[in-house]
């Protein structure tokens, strides 16, 4: 029932729990209350506090006497809800004494507007009390809005597993539609080889998931639940990296623990030129602003000497490398006289040559244009810093054959989802390669237009679109941020801290998600979507649970949700295939 | 000079300690040894102690003209009384029991009136009934009194239906003391017919009844021991009781001596030649009883007298009548739809 001590609000307000009933945290509660025309206006909300305390006694200590069967005292349990929805929309509070019901069925869909959602919902977890949380797709797919955050700790937040799991339930419950086969997912692997093995059933999800049932009373497992699958990821190509080593030598992919279905990707030099790459391999472009306009002007001349042929590597011939730095950047001559730039430090010795040491320290005047020498320094200087980084990325030695092979592309045809393993790359390669193929992506859906959804995952948004500085890997976030979701693009995008994002990123995200967060963030104006009493939960939750906040529900609610079908590790990988082992066996004999 | 407090709160009438000497008779029943005697553990089988007490408030004094002409005084009253159910062993939890006001309407006895129904403005805080009762007389105190009287009768009923029967013939050993009930202030006449085993625990000390070379003793009690147990009779003859002292806490040095004492009564037949044994009993455990169940000072101004259960039954009580002001405020609104102002 309503309680009459506290004040009752069309927004929040208290009952009280009645012998023998129970609530908790995250329950969700229908009220219906009478209007004195005879009319019925029903307030939908979520549990956000409970409490249990003595009534009728005075002090503190009277504990000890109630304890002791001396003093008469009644337990008082009472809970605080705040109202996600008040059908029909008229702001009346609801009167003390009115009663207070668990939402469950129809009750459910109206208190999570489930009702507004329609067919547009898929599943986003279970509530606490085992019943599912739809989220409305047109707030996902850029009908409405677009874009889904999630902030957390890592290692206890679980993001990535979060946004994963989101991605299943969007590629398999349907909710796409007929253009089912048609989203795609574009995912940054940043750490340890975990998304290598997405397209491998998970050994453990079985016994996870009967484990995590019997522990919540669920009826059935979680999967089930929800209508979803239990199966990996389908249609997954697997890029990385080619192994560092000498030029010429084959090219394997950098992975320890994956051994086959990996393929590896680079860019060809003349692609690096031609396709204006040269930006993304600078962070900190506004370093100084003359830096700035070397850069440009740069880009642009290497695009004009990529121009004219199509060969991996370059040709120009107008350079005499001096023999010493020859000899251990292996150049080579051909017939007519012309030098081949074939590896990325070739590259930057020749734009040296061009800036520094050309007309005898002058530069090349049509290169250097009115760039002051320190500044012409400081451009060699940065890239020589990154040269190695990116050598393996960026190279001339490979047959055009093989620069189209490993060219990497995440709308292949017959591809759902493209897992880019990043995490071996340095920091600087892991922004240029996550710049140049967002970039890319995002120019391709300029042209192409928003069918064929493309969500991207990314982690760590942090670094790559922090809240100060500006980048060219900044930018192409922010367009996908803000652009983004009439294209098509769709970012998945998670960190630790969504205070040290930039703020427009994480503002045009439609679905927030909060997993475990240092109190301290907590209370920073990023999360004033959390009401005070969640802010304070999300110092508490538990791997594996998310608050997640949509813009048809007010209020964040919280979910869980279930243990991978698909392998995070090698030794999860289940090699079965989920049949026992006797059945394999018997495959064998026959 | 020596100045010494009493412990309870000066807007307390008369305080704590008043000493009135007494007339009527008393008689050693227990022993002639005047020497404190010490508490006893609470036997196992006495499993239920309820604790009873009740409280009436004038809500509002009214001049009353009926329908066939009459004029008289009346009052709307409430009274309430109730109980706290606890077992002496503490292997339950204390509970209120029959806690519920009655209101009515005390009025002259020459007025034919009907209920009064009192209806709320907002409908979600329901109705209050007052039923009509006619006073003895028509002075304007008789409906007090007659509100007080409801109140002590149904305290009494109340005491007596919980309690077990005290035997008062030394051969009758039908039952055992399984329920005592306690009930604040003195025992009321009439109530000896009703048999419980009902203890009138005493929290003021307004008449001495111990003479001089006897007094001494109520001091020098520890806290948990007793007094001999005495027989009582009033100086009119009508009402004989027995009677002794507890004491349920030491006196502090500031304090009077008899600071933490108490005294305790139960219904004794006219004829001092018997001490049932129940009542001894009841006498040996008091002090045990009640020294768990005293108050303390920073709670409860009245401590220890005032036992733990009664401040919450008190409490109680006050809640069930409701608040005093919203009832003013709606014997007004009624007697202005009355005359038709509202």
């Amino acid at each position: 029932m309503v309680l009459g001590t506290q004040d009752v609000t069309p927004v929040s307000f208290w009952f009280a729990v009645l012998p023998g009933a129970s609530v908790q945290l995250d329950d969700l509660v229908a009220v219906q209350t009478r209007k004195p025309d005879g009319s019925f206006v029903n307030f939908y909300g979520i549990v956000d506090h409970v409490r249990t305390r003595h009534e009728g006694v005075t002090f503190d200590s009277d504990v000890q006497d109630v304890a002791a069967g001396l003093l008469p005292a009644s337990v008082s349990y009472a809970a605080r809800v705040l109202v996600t929805r008040v059908n029909p929309e008229n702001f009346i509070p609801p009167q003390p004494g009115d009663g207070v019901r668990h939402a469950r069925g129809d009750d459910l869909r109206m208190a999570l507007s489930a009702d507004k959602m329609g067919e547009k919902a898929f599943p986003g977890g279970l509530l606490a009390d085992g019943q599912v949380l739809p989220i409305n797709y047109r707030f996902v797919n850029g009908e409405n809005g677009g874009h889904i955050n999630i902030s957390g700790i890592s290692g206890v937040a679980t993001k990535t597993s979060y946004a994963l799991f989101l991605l299943h339930s969007i590629f398999r419950s349907g909710v796409m539609g007929t253009g089912a086969s048609a989203g795609r997912a574009l995912i940054f692997n940043v750490k340890g080889e975990d998304l290598l093995f997405l397209d491998k059933r998970n050994r453990e999800v079985e016994s996870r998931e009967a484990q995590a049932r019997a522990q919540k009373g669920l009826p059935d497992h979680r999967y089930a639940l929800m209508g979803l699958p239990v199966e990996a990821f389908r249609d997954v190509q697997f890029l990385a990296p080619p192994r560092p080593g000498s030029a010429g030598a084959a090219i394997v992919p950098h992975v320890e623990q994956r051994g086959e279905g990996v393929t590896p990707f680079l860019y060809s030099l003349r692609e690096f030129c031609a396709r204006r790459m040269l930006p993304y391999v600078f962070v900190d472009r506004d370093a100084s602003v003359n830096l700035g306009f070397v850069i440009g002007s740069i880009e642009e001349r290497l695009y004009r000497m990529a121009q004219g042929a199509d060969t991996p590597y370059l040709t120009v011939d107008d350079w005499q490398p001096d023999t010493e730095q020859v000899l251990d950047e292996d150049v080579r001559f051909d017939e007519m006289g012309s030098v081949r730039i074939s590896t990325f430090a070739q590259l930057v010795a020749y734009l040296e040559y061009k800036l520094l040491d050309a007309n005898d320290g002058e530069g090349d005047r049509k290169w250097v244009g009115k760039q002051s020498p320190a500044t012409l320094q400081a451009f060699i200087r940065r890239l020589r810093g990154v040269q190695k980084h990116l050598t393996p990325l960026v190279r001339g030695d490979v047959s055009a054959e093989q620069a189209a092979r490993f060219r990497p592309d995440p709308l292949k045809p017959g591809v759902q989802t493209t897992v880019v393993d990043i995490h071996t790359l340095s920091a600087t390669a892991q922004m240029f390669i996550v710049g140049v193929l967002l970039r890319d992506l995002f120019e391709h859906k300029e042209r192409v237009g928003r069918q064929d959804t493309v969500f991207v995952v990314l982690d760590e948004l942090n670094k790559y679109a922090p809240r100060d500085g500006d980048s060219p890997i900044k930018d192409v976030l922010l367009d996908i941020a803000e652009r983004g979701r009439s294209l098509g693009i769709i970012l998945i995008g998670a960190q630790q801290t969504a205070s040290e994002v930039e703020r427009r990123i994480v503002s045009n995200a439609a679905i927030r998600v909060v997993g475990r967060l240092d109190l301290a963030e907590a209370e920073r104006p990023e999360y004033r979507f959390l009401p005070q009493s969640f802010r304070a939960r999300a110092g508490i939750l538990q791997p594996g649970t998310m608050l997640v906040s949509q813009p048809d529900v007010p209020n964040p609610v919280l979910v869980n949700y279930p243990f991978p079908a698909w392998a995070t590790r090698l030794d999860e990988v289940d090699d079965l295939n989920g049949r026992a082992v006797e059945d394999i066996g018997e495959d064998w004999l026959h | 000079m020596r100045i010494r407090l009493d412990p309870w709160p000066v807007d307390i009438e008369g305080g704590q300690l008043t000493l009135e000497p007494f007339d009527g008779t008393l008689i050693d029943i227990e022993t002639p040894r005047w020497a404190a005697i010490p508490a006893r553990p609470i036997p196992r089988q006495l499993s239920t102690v309820q604790v009873v007490d009740g409280k009436r408030r004038m809500e509002g004094r009214v001049f009353v003209e009926d329908d066939h002409g009459n004029v008289g005084t009346g009052g709307f009253g409430a009274y309430v009384v109730g109980a706290v159910s606890l077992c002496p062993h503490g292997s339950r939890a204390a509970e209120l029991l029959d806690v519920r006001a009655t209101r009515v309407l005390a009025h002259a006895p020459t007025l034919k009136l009907d209920a009064t129904s009192l209806s709320p403005r907002n409908p979600h805080t329901g109705t209050l009934l007052y039923n009509p009762v006619p006073t003895d007389s028509a002075d304007p105190m008789a409906p007090l009194h007659r509100l007080q009287a409801l109140m002590l009768d149904a305290e009494q009923t109340l005491s007596h239906g919980y309690a077990s029967l005290v035997p008062f013939e030394e051969t009758d050993d039908r039952e055992a003391l399984t329920s005592l009930t306690l009930q604040d202030g003195t025992l009321r006449r009439g109530g000896a017919t009703l048999g419980g085993a009902v203890v009138g625990y005493v929290k003021t000390m307004q008449t001495q009844y111990l003479s001089a070379d006897r007094v001494g003793l109520l001091s020098d009690l520890k806290p948990g021991e007793r007094t001999p147990i005495l027989h009582m009779k009033s100086e009119t003859g009508r009402s004989t009781r027995f009677t002794w002292y507890v004491r349920l806490s030491g006196a502090a040095f500031y304090q009077h001596p008899m600071s933490g004492v108490m005294r305790l009564e139960m219904y004794a037949p006219p004829e001092p030649d018997f001490l049932p044994p129940t009542v001894r009993e009841v006498a040996n455990l008091s002090g045990t009883l009640l020294m768990r169940l005293g108050s303390h000072a920073h709670k409860d101004p009245r401590a220890p007298q005032n036992l733990i259960p009664t401040a919450a039954l008190e409490q109680a009580m006050g809640r069930s009548m409701g608040s005093a002001d919203l009832v003013t405020r709606r014997i007004r609104a009624h007697i202005a739809g009355l005359q038709g102002v509202a």
